[in-house]
């Protein structure tokens, strides 16, 4: 099995959905691992295509629960190495 | 022992085989009606929920051959031949998976326009917040003892 039949990234658009004038296509972006024992999917909303007299338009959809999940990761790691550097900085220079 | 091997064989594809669906049923994940819900009509304003979905799963199977049972006549350390060790074939399929969801954001179409609304989930970032916390605390403390000791 080669790495690109595995691992897949996938954009696809749903089924639109039409209000009076306004029709809504939904964008979703899966990735996709196939392994001869398994699998796994994970597919998550990107954008919606808003089309109103004959005009379109992108919507993004923002994963706000993602975004800071991963900031206070991020803000978490950065502070523990800040802290770890300046401890053994601290550690040198005591007689 | 070439027939307990063909049984085996065709005992483990035959599981392999029901086991394919479930696979399927994983991967229809991947599809955009798993993450966009069917249109809610409320009034004048329709609403639709857009989720992040994970799913994942696997399976396995084994099998093995051994005598159908224990020969009365034979002696302990007695060898036993090859044709009564196939006697008897034992083999087995097993798989487990599971699935996700949480919704991202809420798409609502109405008579001033379309707009979306995120989902915020307050509870994630908490349980998110304490984990860092906890994690900077203790890489923290043990910086502290070390820069003394």
């Amino acid at each position: 099995m080669r790495l690109k039949d595995m691992f897949q990234v996938q954009t696809v658009s749903g089924q639109p959905v039409t209000v009076e004038s306004v029709t809504v296509t939904p964008q979703s972006q899966a990735l996709i691992v196939r392994l001869p024992i398994g699998g796994f999917v994970w597919n998550r909303p990107t954008a919606i295509l808003v089309e109103r007299d004959e005009t379109a338009k992108r919507f993004p959809i923002v994963d706000i629960t993602r975004i800071l999940q991963l900031w206070l990761l991020g803000f978490s790691l950065v502070l523990s190495i800040v802290s770890l550097v300046k401890f053994s900085q601290r550690k040198e220079r005591r007689p | 022992m070439i027939d307990a091997r063909n049984t085996l064989q065709s005992l483990t594809d035959k599981g392999n085989e029901q086991l394919r669906p479930m696979l399927e049923r994983i991967f229809a994940a991947a599809q955009p009606g798993a993450v966009f819900s069917e249109p809610v009509v409320s009034g004048n304003y329709t609403i639709i929920t857009a989720s992040e979905v994970t799913s994942g799963g696997g399976f396995g199977s084994g099998g093995g051959f051994g005598p159908a049972t224990p020969s009365a006549k034979q002696q302990p350390g007695e060898e036993v031949s090859q044709s009564e060790q196939a006697n008897s074939v034992g083999g087995g399929v097993g798989g487990g998976g599971g699935s996700a969801g949480r919704p991202v954001a809420v798409i609502i179409i109405g008579p001033d326009g379309v707009t979306v609304k995120p989902v915020f989930d307050l509870t994630k970032i908490a349980l998110a917040g304490i984990t860092a916390g906890a994690t900077m605390l203790a890489v923290l403390r043990r910086a502290r003892k070390a820069s003394k000791g």
